[in-house]
């Protein structure tokens, strides 16, 4: 007898239920893995996720933590989300989002504490939109004009978005650093009415903004007319055409947007709980995190929101690891092993695996014998 | 030895491209059979902790052996993550490849902290040394260009003409060039696709943990969680640059060394050079490969320059 082969078909549209199964499984799947290496290192994987639930959740200084950490996650997912689903592969949030942190901080300083909250905040908050946007043009204007490979671009410009930071910094005297400090050069404090107020031990209402630019985030691809268009782009850049869609300036649009939201990620987080432009706390890999969000939510705005505060919640829990004697880093092997069963959940989601039908084997052979 | 800085310079920007030789090599050899692999930063990574601990077991000329095995292994294995989301379930090859990377980042930052004893902190047991010292090595100009070097440099240069050869001199070079191509075609002339570009995946993963490898036993020989920097990232790009010939490869690996060895280089060379901040030096490879790419590679020079038809497609066969 020949080896049987599996049957993969297109599924067509997937039932709601498996859309909320696949990912769920997916970080189950992580999480056995994850316990597999904790076993081979000499570690109990049962008491390193429980230290881990109870850091995140455990208490109310816990949960305020846990949803800081989503804050920036659930824009920087956005980012992505909204880039991928039109194929358009920015892999830069991670740069984009510093570059929204360095324009914010700069703005909050530049306008000191002259003007009242109600319009520097904004001010500083927007000014990241800005910045995120500025650092994506570098790559969308050459991709769209000139064809140029956009993954490229954008990854370097993490590295260029970084060392750039490190230098305002560390290498110069630049505004950005605070000159009050000799001992170690660290960022000068935002004035007050840069800062986004607190309402739960450290959390602040940056974390309403960030939902509720998911919700628009949601509305323009999902609803508008052109997130519509978007769409079309993004399934099929011929049909686009052909419908009279002017698809190098959509390109370019979701570019910018996608910056736009990396960037707003790192004003927000300047202006809250980070309050200057401090290398140690913004170098955190949040816009590669952001990529597994967008994954993990399928690239859904909105359901970046839950899935954002799963990661920041891993993101949370890593350093109390160290207490029971754990790396840290197990959380970003968690992350990353989460984001390859993801991907695979992919396949499931869009394709249905069968074993080849017994009555069709039947029948050719009852053909053959009749 | 002599004192021309510049000649120094060249010789260490071959040391300091030479993990670049590998992984640029492997990904060439992956993506000419149609597969976009962006986990060589993950792939290094995982082959640097597996090569560092195997030489950290065993030490001497022979851990060092153990260690380009283990490393080589490593890269092979991790990188079947790729060829199954990318092949058997065909889901973007780029997402996948992220995925990769930052599962192979994180697993080699938690396997070089884990367990009772540690590696991080801890220097490599034994480290590549040049081959000959004196003689011919201290000939001017050539000694320390050509003469000076460890035995993966070397390696490297032979892997670049092996791969050179494999690809344009033999039949399975032919396969996985045409699988590269124009997989349905080649199917039909009885290749198998898929096993094609599942070995050579692996084959480029393998590449990749030896250049991940080299960091760890020479460049930057103590444990660290980052010992690698962006090479990874930057092999992707010179994939490009190259236009997906080895020998090309090696120039441009060697070209990017040098940008990275030009940056410390400066701070030893007096006024003005050393006062430029070393992190906006720390920017050049990069600034380098955006300008490269912009210039040499945008639009339908592309693919001109030679890269695969079918590269990063995935292959439907049951949809032919």
């Amino acid at each position: 007898m020949t080896t049987r082969r599996l049957i993969v078909e297109p599924r067509g549209l997937a039932s709601a239920r498996l859309v909320v199964l696949v990912p769920v499984l997916s970080v189950l799947a992580a999480l056995v893995l994850g316990a597999v290496f904790l076993a081979l290192t000499g570690e109990n994987p049962w008491t390193v996720y429980s230290k881990m639930v109870d850091a995140a959740f455990g208490d109310s200084r816990g949960i305020s933590e846990t949803l800081i950490s989503a804050t920036p996650l659930i824009l920087t997912g956005v980012a992505a989300a909204v880039a991928f689903k039109m194929l358009v592969w920015n892999i830069g949030a991670e740069g984009q989002f510093l570059f929204g942190a360095i324009f914010a901080a700069g703005v909050g300083i530049w306008l000191g504490d002259g003007l009242p909250a109600i319009i520097a905040l904004p001010l500083v908050i927007l000014a990241g939109a800005v910045g995120g946007a500025f650092l994506a043009s570098i790559s969308a204007i050459p991709r769209v004009y000139l064809g140029t490979n956009e993954i490229i671009t954008t990854l370097m410009l993490n590295f260029i978005a970084l060392a750039f930071m490190n230098y305002l910094i560390f290498g110069s005297n630049s505004p950005w650093r605070d000159s009050a400090v000799s001992t170690f050069p660290q960022g000068r404090p935002l004035p007050d009415s840069g800062r986004i107020p607190e309402f739960f031990n450290r959390l602040d209402y940056g974390l309403f903004v960030a939902i509720a630019l998911a919700v628009v985030a949601w509305v323009m691809i999902e609803k508008s007319r052109w997130g519509f268009e978007v769409r079309v782009v993004g399934d099929s850049a011929n049909t686009a055409r052909y419908a009279g869609i002017g698809v190098p300036r959509k390109i370019l649009g979701v570019f910018l947007l996608s910056g736009a939201f990396a960037g707003l990620a790192g004003s927000l987080f300047v202006a809250g709980p980070v309050g200057a432009l401090d290398p140690r706390s913004l170098d955190l890999n949040l816009g590669f995190t952001g990529i597994i969000v967008a994954a993990l939510a399928r690239l859904n705005p909105i359901a970046v929101v839950p899935v954002a505060v799963l990661m920041g919640a891993l993101n949370n829990a890593g350093p109390s690891l160290q207490s029971i004697g754990v790396p840290p880093e197990t959380v970003t092997m968690l992350q990353g092993a989460i984001l390859v069963f993801a991907v695979a959940g992919e396949f499931f989601i869009a394709n249905r695996v069968r074993r080849p039908d017994k009555e069709t084997t039947v029948a050719t052979t009852g053909e053959a014998t009749a | 030895m002599n004192d021309w800085w510049w000649v120094s310079t060249l010789a260490f920007g071959i040391g300091l491209g030479t993990p670049l030789v590998f992984a640029t090599l492997g990904e060439i050899i992956t993506e000419r059979a149609g597969i976009l692999n962006l986990g060589v930063q993950g792939t290094m990574l995982v082959g640097a902790v597996a090569g560092f601990w195997a030489t950290f077991n065993t030490g001497g000329g022979f851990g060092l052996f153990l260690g380009v095995i283990a490393a080589v292994i490593a890269g092979a294995l991790i990188s079947i993550i790729h060829a199954v989301l990318s092949i058997t379930l065909r889901v973007s090859q780029i997402v996948s490849g992220l995925a990769l990377t930052l599962f192979g980042t994180g697993l080699a930052s938690f396997l070089g902290k884990a367990g009772a004893d540690p590696l991080v902190g801890e220097p490599s047991r034994a480290t590549f040394q040049p081959i000959l010292e004196g003689g011919i090595a201290e000939w001017p100009l050539v000694g320390p260009l050509i003469f000076g070097h460890d035995i993966l440099v070397y390696v490297g240069v032979l892997a670049a003409v092996a791969t050179s050869y494999y690809l344009f001199h033999t039949r399975m070079g032919l396969s996985l060039r045409s699988v590269g191509e124009d997989p349905a075609s080649a199917e039909s002339a009885g290749i198998n696709v898929a096993r094609v570009r599942y070995i050579h995946v692996m084959v480029g993963g393998a590449l990749s943990g030896l250049g991940g490898a080299y960091f760890a036993l020479k460049i930057v020989p103590t444990w660290q969680d980052d010992p690698i920097g962006a090479a990874g990232w930057i092999a992707i790009a010179l994939v490009i640059l190259s236009s997906w010939r080895p020998y090309r490869a090696l120039f441009v690996a060697y070209a990017f060394g040098f940008a990275q060895f030009l940056e410390l280089r400066l701070q030893t060379l007096g006024e003005p050079w050393n006062s430029i901040p070393s992190t906006l030096l720390a920017m050049i490879p990069f600034i380098l490969a955006i300008v490269a790419m912009i210039v040499v590679a945008s639009g339908k020079r592309a693919r001109q320059l030679g890269a695969p038809a079918a590269l990063a497609i995935p292959y439907f066969r049951e949809q032919r």
